[in-house]
């Protein structure tokens, strides 16, 4: 029996996010629309998906007088991206 | 990227994840301006302590040259400021190796206070070589960065040779410790940043 593939995670935008986040400490809307190419519009459902999935903090604040986002993947986050990846395991049986 | 909802194969989720904690991890902040900044004082430092020892009447007071490190100190803090503030990512191998060197900046200051109290001046100079080389290689081994790797075994080397080196001649031995750990790895970064 398969394990069912988390819907938030299954997406390719989501996942690239997760995937990123996974990897840093912490990092700016810009750099993540950077590196996955995204429209901003796109990636800001997106990220507020995740957010509201748990699996991510988003930080809003104010860097010299221009709006900066800050984003961080929480713990749920990361059990959740570790379970997706172990799923994904079972089915290619690697 | 594409739209969000697209169909992902198991293959192509684990290529996504792949290709993008690649794209992360392959990022390199170091630009090599600090390893450049401190290299070039450190050996002017003892170049001129060494040229004011040995041909001028001065005496001990030529440590003094010395003090040009705070100059060093004071530019670090303002570039590490400003660095932060231009920052869109902080990485784990940063952190990492932001304590490792502020680990190294501890031990020397503590080391320097327990040999001018305790030991001798040339003993101090084999201590200053063996800790420039621990944040040196351990920087090389996170950054997986030849170089960095190189120039720590090389401080670690003259370390040992300075005990053999018991004259003024010792202070001279930071110079080829600084070029290698430090300078010639500051300019590598800096070829590599270009490169990219």
């Amino acid at each position: 029996m398969f394990k069912e593939l988390d819907p938030i995670l299954h997406s390719q935008l989501r996942l690239a996010v997760m995937s990123l986040l996974i990897s840093v400490k912490e990092a700016e809307f810009t750099f993540i629309r950077e590196k996955t190419n995204a429209t901003a519009g796109n990636l800001s459902v997106q990220v507020q998906k995740l957010k509201d999935a748990g699996y991510i903090e988003v930080v809003k604040q104010f860097k010299d007088n221009y709006p900066q986002t800050t984003c961080k993947v929480t713990p749920e986050g990361i059990k959740a991206f570790e379970d997706y990846v172990k799923a994904l395991q079972e089915y290619l049986k690697v | 990227m594409e739209q969000n909802e697209d169909q992902l194969t198991a293959h192509s989720s684990l290529a996504l994840i792949e290709s993008m904690i690649n794209k992360a991890q392959n990022r390199f902040s170091e630009n090599g301006t600090l390893y450049l900044v401190w290299g070039w004082v450190v050996a002017i430092c003892s170049l001129s302590h060494y040229i004011m020892l040995t041909f001028t009447d001065i005496g001990p007071k030529s440590g003094m040259v010395w003090i040009l490190t705070w100059g060093a100190v004071v530019f670090q803090i303002y570039y590490s400021f400003k660095h932060k503030k231009q920052e869109t990512v902080k990485t784990y191998t940063d952190e990492i190796i932001n304590y490792v060197w502020v680990t190294f900046g501890i031990s020397m200051a503590l080391v320097s206070f327990i040999m001018a109290k305790l030991g001798t001046w040339t003993m101090l100079y084999a201590f200053i070589l063996l800790f420039y080389g621990i944040p040196t290689f351990l920087s090389g081994v996170i950054m997986r960065f030849k170089p960095l790797k190189i120039g720590g075994i090389t401080c670690w080397i003259l370390s040992a040779i300075s005990v053999y080196v018991q004259s003024r001649e010792i202070i001279l031995l930071l110079i080829p410790a600084v070029v290698i750990a430090w300078i010639i790895p500051g300019y590598s970064f800096r070829a590599r940043i270009k490169k990219a």
